[in-house]
């Protein structure tokens, strides 16, 4: 069975280690000290390169790789950490905050003084009162010990770090939505390009990162790289010849919630499968599972068909579906899955921000057919058309055989795609919302196809046993994956 | 300039040219909501999704890029050398691709499934971007059947109303405030699909401001749909009943470019009409809804002459003689000779005319609207001088056939209380006499007064010759800036009412004197000759642009 990793969290329990007194005794702020004495800045960022560090938000974006695009020439440069997790499924930032602090304000020094930052301001979600006040109150602690304020420890670095609560909005967890509601504005998403990296908060370069890739810093600091890489696989990505490492290297935490004897949050290293998540998590309660929802309620989900998809970054993105803030959220015979959609299309549509014109009339509209189905009101049509899927000489084609029309089916999947298309990944919205909606949606109805139309059959919710309610792999394209991924090391 | 492959054109567009503005200069429409040249590019109605191309290493080829681009954001720059496309092209997109031609379909579907369609009765229809692209871009059916949003009517200001239904919310009203007038009126309450343009409240829903700024009538202008739409013009009239003539704005001397829309009976409305260097996009309220003088009841129609102390309808031959004996006597040092700042300047040319070389007076003033306040936004002027033509009265008056001096102001009426005749152009709606001027007039002998309404001026006169508004007559006028604009006939003159110069004219006739115009393009001709300055000023020269004086 698999071992909890615990690196982030090791001390999360240790009395008192909010406190800056505990938190040295535990090598706190060594790793900082170990950073301004003996590297460089650029080689703090040549380190977070090399370790393969990615973003812990959601994107899973090249940290190091998101450092290198900050213009060097232009100052200020501010650093903007997400403490803004608002993904259903995710809670891992805001025990780092309550019990940890002061291992979020290393981070950030360690990442203030490797890309020359003066200024963070720590955007926290409006709903973490006791986060604030516990990072608030470690900050000051941190001022009066001289890590930060003007000439921190004498090495003549100025770090402030201001932090600012969120307003209760979800898109504001998406950067530049972020970085708006940071400058005083409505909390929308601009378009990109620019990047926040070359214009930011108040137009200036930003680096923007989650809590947990901050929190990962001083470990990188302290261990070296080479202890780093060690945990997760690194993948080949074989479409450059010779293939280039892919490396998902590091612990997430992972926050396991839904049908499981012990839900909560687990620091594990990469790679590890849904099955043996669910047994760290005190396994299944229930039966069997139906569904595993990877990367929070906006990622694609796996059924139980896919529950050797190992969740990682690479492997989830090519098993169509990501593994985004890691909140896991299992599901067993029990669960509807209409009901399921119905419920994360009723948060996404009360969410959109409204400012751009698929995602703020296209969200309401995928939540009230979904809602039409799930009351029983489903549309389903007298007449009957080919059926399309594997053909007999194997390819994708005409079947010969008919299937039944179920109108509302196809107007879901058809508005969702119109939003955002899952098949070929664009969308026509400003930000990523809008394939956050139309990913559930489609892959829900897509691989829990029979719940669906037996909800429009019956007029009411059916919930079918796991083996009826799921497509098999082969009958369904929604699983495709484009390959699988290899490790490095094996090639 | 970059060179660019625009669907199956090859073009040259400048470096910094969007898609939208690219596609527009070659014939291509793409069609927009949100984006307006005057205003910053939020680019959030996403309907102007185009499909550029990119290199792609991988295939060695030049494919469609992943993602479609906004065009409005999507500018067009002159690449280097080696970053060329095919070797020779800058840029390449796609404005009529499948994948372009069914996002439309998609981003309009969207658009439509909260809107009314109750084009009916909006008054946009005719004129509204939902409805032609929705025709030229749109799905033929709608797929929505559940329950549409019907936010509430609003009264956002004295003359804006926002039916928010209608609102596609492409905040080009909201981004006008904050960019163009600099008040912020306007903003969005509530979030996603509740999205609604609103000015501040109280908690119980009373106004805290509102939209009272003297641009606000130019929100309605830009609003693509029917949401925001002018009270003024409610219901008055279908656009497409609405004939169109290119004019020039008379309430102050910025001199905006507007399109008068009209009707055989009257003016409907003023619309302003795009010039880069004077107005842009817009144009004040004050200019806009000042145009209902043109169809008042109380218009001058026939010539007024004064019976036992009343004036008292007469004709023209009548009038013109009562003119004529008046004057036979007087010498030419009693004459004073007042030209209008309201007047083109083909009115005022024929009037220095007539006093040069019929009445042989040197005495000219100057009359016209008293000034008022200036307005200064981030992006709009509006001048203190309430005349569209001060400038170029004042030149034409005073340079036409050697130099005089052209009176104004106090030196004007200390001239007027000494003399015995007065010929008074006025042409200003609703002109208030201060003390001294009507002290002045009324101690003239024989007061001619030529002007369009009845007012405290044609009170005083003896004699009141009808004339005519901008809009019913063609003629130029020049700006406080120098610039040179044509205004055009839109309407008829009421009753017996007559262009300013062809009654100055009539006038110079009867008194035996030879000025003979046919229209006012023969005497623009001749400004151009006699004037200094205004060499470039023929009707064809200025066309639709105007010139600037050097």
């Amino acid at each position: 069975m698999a071992e909890e990793k615990r690196i982030l969290y090791e001390h999360l329990d240790v009395p008192d280690i909010n406190t800056f007194d505990v938190f040295r005794q535990y090598d706190g702020y060594t790793r900082f000290e170990k950073a301004i004495a003996e590297y460089q800045p650029e080689d703090i960022a040549k380190m977070v390169m090399d370790s393969g560090l990615k973003g812990r938000g959601g994107a899973g974006f090249s940290t190091g790789l998101k450092w290198s695009f900050v213009p060097k020439d232009i100052k200020p440069c501010y650093l903007c950490c997400n403490a803004d997790e608002s993904e259903p499924g995710t809670f891992s930032n805001r025990y780092v905050l309550e019990k940890n602090p002061h291992l979020l304000i290393e981070g950030i020094l360690i990442c203030c003084y490797a890309m020359g930052i003066e200024t963070t301001y720590v955007y926290i979600r409006g709903e973490f009162t006791l986060g604030k006040k516990m990072l608030d109150a470690a900050i000051k602690e941190a001022y009066e010990k001289g890590y930060l304020g003007k000439d921190v420890r004498g090495t003549g670095l100025n770090i402030d770090i201001y932090t600012h609560p969120g307003a209760g909005a979800y898109i504001c967890g998406e950067e530049t939505g972020l970085i708006e509601s940071l400058e005083g504005k409505r909390g929308q998403p601009r378009n990109k390009p620019p990047f926040p990296a070359v214009e930011g908060v108040f137009g200036k370069p930003t680096v923007v990162q989650n809590v947990e890739t901050l929190c990962n810093l001083p470990f990188i600091v302290g261990n070296g790289v080479e202890w780093y890489t060690q945990m997760g696989p690194t993948y080949a990505d074989t479409r450059s010849d010779p293939p280039t490492p892919d490396p998902n290297t590091g612990t997430k935490l992972y926050c396991i919630s839904g049908d499981v004897n012990e839900p909560g949050v687990y620091e594990l290293e990469l790679g590890l499968t849904s099955t043996e998540l669910i047994e760290v998590a005190g396994g299944l309660r229930g039966e069997e599972v139906k569904a595993v929802i990877p990367g929070g309620s906006s990622a694609p989900i796996l059924t139980h068909y896919e529950l050797d998809t190992r969740l990682d970054f690479t492997s989830l993105t090519l098993a169509k579906s990501m593994l985004g803030s890691g909140g896991i959220i299992v599901m067993n015979e029990t669960r509807n899955i209409v009901d399921c959609l119905l419920n994360i299309m009723k948060f996404y549509a009360h969410e959109s921000c409204g400012q751009c014109t698929p995602c703020r009339w296209g969200t309401p509209w995928v939540r009230d057919i979904v809602q039409r189905i799930a009351d029983g009101n489903g549309r389903k049509s007298t007449i009957t058309r080919p059926k399309f899927g594997v053909a007999e000489n194997g390819r994708w084609g005409d079947t010969g055989e008919t299937e039944e029309i179920y109108e509302d089916l196809d107007l879901l999947e058809s508005v969702a795609n119109n939003i955002a298309n899952v098949d070929t990944m664009t969308w026509n919205t400003i930000c990523v919302f809008g394939i956050a909606v139309s990913w559930p949606a489609v892959s829900y109805m897509r691989k829990f196809r029979p719940e669906f139309e037996a909800a429009i059959r019956e007029g009411k919710l059916v919930t079918l046993s796991v083996a009826e309610a799921t497509v098999p792999p082969e009958e369904n394209y929604a699983y495709q994956q484009r390959f699988v991924p290899k490790e490095f090391a094996d090639l | 300039m970059a060179f660019i492959k625009l669907n199956d054109l090859e073009v040259e567009v400048e470096d910094g040219t969007n898609i939208v503005e690219a596609a527009r200069q070659h014939g291509i429409e793409v069609p927009h909501y949100c984006y307006h040249p005057g205003l910053s590019r939020p680019a959030n109605c996403r309907m102007c999704l185009v499909e550029p191309y990119v290199f792609f290493p991988p295939a060695g080829a030049i494919v469609p890029d992943r993602q479609l681009a906004t065009g409005c954001t999507t500018t067009v720059r002159t690449a280097p050398p080696d970053r060329k496309l095919d070797g020779k092209y800058d840029f390449i997109v796609q404005t009529d691709s499948p994948r372009v031609k069914k996002a439309r379909e998609d981003i309009l579907e969207f658009l439509l499934v909260h809107h009314p369609l109750d084009c009916p009765v909006c008054d946009q229809a005719g004129e509204c971007d939902l409805q032609d692209f929705s025709h030229r871009h749109g799905h033929d059916k709608s797929r929505y059947l559940e329950v549409k949003n019907v936010p509430p009517k609003k009264d956002l200001g004295p003359d804006v109303l926002l039916y928010s239904t209608r609102c596609i919310v492409c905040t080009r009203c909201i981004r006008f405030c904050e960019e163009v007038s600099g008040s912020g009126e306007l903003g969005l309450i509530n979030r996603g699909s509740h999205d609604e343009i609103d000015i501040p409240r109280s908690h119980d829903g009373t106004p805290i401001q509102v939209l009272d700024n003297k641009l606000a009538g130019n929100v309605v202008d830009i609003c693509p749909v029917g949401a925001l739409i002018s009270k003024d013009f409610l219901f008055k009239s279908r656009p497409w009943f609405l004939e169109k003539a290119d004019s020039v704005c008379t309430g102050c001397s910025v001199g905006c470019n507007i399109t008068v829309e009209y009707k055989p009976d009257g003016v409907y409305r003023l619309k302003p009409r795009f010039h880069g260097d004077i107005n842009q996009y817009w144009m004040c309220d004050d200019g806009r809804l000042g145009y209902h003088y043109v169809n008042s009841d109380d218009r001058l129609q026939l010539p007024l002459k004064r019976v036992d102390d009343e004036l008292t309808p007469t004709h023209w031959a009548d009038a013109l003689t009562v003119i004529t004996e008046n004057l036979s006597e007087v010498a030419a040092e009693d004459i004073v000779v007042i030209g209008s700042a309201q007047g083109t300047n083909e009115d005022n040319y024929v009037l220095q005319q007539f006093a040069h070389d019929v009445l042989q007076t040197t005495q000219l003033g100057l009359f016209g609207q008293l000034p008022g306040e200036a307005h200064k936004f981030p992006q709009f002027t509006i001048e203190a001088d309430k005349n569209p033509n001060t400038a170029g009265a004042r030149t034409i008056l005073g340079s036409a056939n050697g130099d005089h001096v052209v009176l104004e102001g106090d030196a004007l009426w200390e001239k007027v209380s000494g003399a015995k005749v007065v010929y008074l152009v006025s042409g200003a709606p609703e002109r208030p006499l201060e003390a001294a001027e009507k002290a002045a007039l009324e101690s003239v002998d024989f007061l001619i007064v030529q002007d369009i309404l009845p007012s405290e001026v044609t009170e005083l006169a003896d004699v009141v010759l009808p004339g005519t508004t901008f809009a019913e007559k063609d003629g130029t006028f020049t700006n406080s800036t120098g610039w040179v604009q044509r205004i055009r006939k839109a309407i008829d003159p009421p009753g017996e009412a007559r262009a300013d110069w062809e009654i100055t004219q009539q006038l110079a006739k009867q008194l035996g004197g030879e000025i003979n115009y046919h229209f006012a393009g023969e005497i623009a001709l001749a400004i151009a000759e006699n004037v200094p300055g205004y060499g470039d000023a023929t009707h064809q020269k200025i066309g639709d642009a105007g010139i600037k004086l050097t």
